[in-house]
């Protein structure tokens, strides 16, 4: 009996250890929770890849990122998405409201927007123009890239945890958020995208630090 | 269990390596884990299976070793329930496809459930058995209801229809389960007379 005992209590142990460390010590359940805690704890760096996009030249994201003084919100669109990138569109227009009456005011800290395509084969340039339109984008304000190179698409989407599955009927589903991304091009918060407030609020706040 | 006689130890074992052997093959693991209800309900179990085989292979001398350290089979239950209660936790399914440390943590952590069970079902007798399903039950059942009532995915690799119906699923075989215990109990009681057969446990070998 007492084997019995002491066998139950590390095995008690062990999973009590187990599943602290598949939550984060009980904080998270989900693979998006961790995602997103890790992310705030850890910044990620932009991975090396190459972009374009409507008024993009072909170049590093890195560098569109990283320009030392813009924070940027990027979110992970296709533009033949008919549910959730169309609501991540409508929060991303009610940013770009936002951040113009921020341009009028004096002194405002610069953040921008950019929605990236996972769907580079058929997202190019002309059409993500046609789909900026739509969207009544404000080039100044929110531009569109896509990765030509499936490769590098598939790297970033990785380093960004963005997990994209087809749904078996032509379309994708991800896990949509808004990500900021820091002067220095990292990743450092993810919100759901109906934190759309809390996500410009913490932008702007990284923005107007010196 | 019953044992036809050309079902030797050395053949259970070889079809559980068998098995063991068609589960780990790419082809079979990548299209059992694409889905996540084949993926929790179709795999798991064959897994656990597995397990359970290799525990009946076991020669005898081993399993009176094991069962020093398992009184009633209250160490192996709880083994059981705490790998259940764990790969309950939704990030596993997510962590299990992208980190090969995990996927072999959950394979041995599935054998070890199904021979845990193996071996310590008997000997725990309807009591213990009826507390170990009091608890792991419940927990498929919560688990089964979060699954179809979120409106969100809980995984990221997985579609949220998919989500619903292994949620289904888990409830129906969580009552399924339970319905059958519930009738072997009866079933050791008229035929044992009462209260005795909650702690002698079933006296009919061919149960489970």
């Amino acid at each position: 009996m007492f084997r019995t005992a002491l066998l139950c209590t590390g095995l008690a142990l062990a999973g009590y250890a187990s599943a602290a460390w598949l939550t984060h010590d009980f904080q998270v359940w989900t693979a998006e929770g961790a995602r997103r805690l890790e992310v705030a704890l850890r910044p990620v760096a932009t991975p090396d890849v190459q972009v374009d996009g409507p008024g993009v030249a072909r170049q590093p994201l890195a560098r569109l990122l990283a320009d030392g003084h813009t924070v940027t919100v990027v979110d992970f669109i296709y533009t033949r998405c008919q549910t959730v990138c169309l609501s991540l569109g409508g929060v991303m227009q009610q940013m770009q409201a936002q951040l113009r009456q921020d341009d009028a005011a004096e002194g405002a800290a610069p953040v921008k927007l950019l929605s990236i395509s996972f769907d580079g084969s058929h997202d190019d340039p002309p059409v993500l123009q046609r789909y900026a339109a739509r969207m009544n984008a404000d080039p100044a304000l929110w531009r569109f890239v896509r990765m030509p190179d499936a490769r590098s698409s598939q790297r970033l989407l990785e380093a960004f945890e963005v997990v994209v599955v087809p749904d078996g009927r032509g379309d994708y589903e991800h896990n949509a958020a808004l990500l900021v991304v820091d002067r220095r091009g990292r990743l450092v918060r993810v919100f759901d995208y109906s934190e759309q407030q809390l996500a410009l609020d913490y932008a702007r706040h990284l923005a107007g630090q010196p | 269990m019953t044992m036809s006689p050309w079902l030797t130890r050395p053949r259970m074992a070889a079809a559980a390596l068998t098995l063991l052997g068609l589960l780990a093959l790419p082809l079979v693991r990548h299209a059992l884990e694409a889905g996540m209800t084949t993926h929790m309900l179709v795999q798991f179990p064959l897994l656990a299976l597995c397990g359970a085989m290799l525990a009946h292979a076991l020669p005898a001398c081993w399993r009176a070793r094991c069962d020093r350290w398992n009184a009633y089979g209250v160490s192996g239950l709880l083994a059981a329930a705490l790998v259940l209660a764990v790969l309950m936790i939704p990030r596993v399914l997510d962590l299990a496809l992208v980190d090969a440390r995990v996927e072999a943590a959950k394979w041995l952590a599935l054998l070890a459930c199904g021979a845990a069970l193996r071996v310590s079902w008997r000997p725990a007798g309807l009591l213990v058995q009826g507390f170990f399903l009091g608890n792991v039950l419940p927990m498929t059942v919560v688990a089964g209801h979060l699954f179809q009532d979120t409106p969100v995915r809980l995984c990221n690799a997985y579609l949220l229809d998919d989500q619903v119906r292994l949620g289904q699923w888990l409830v129906g075989l969580a009552a399924c389960v339970a319905a059958g215990w519930f009738a072997q109990v009866v079933r050791a009681m008229m035929r044992q007379g009462g209260a005795a057969a909650l702690v002698t446990g079933p006296a009919s070998p061919g149960s489970r």
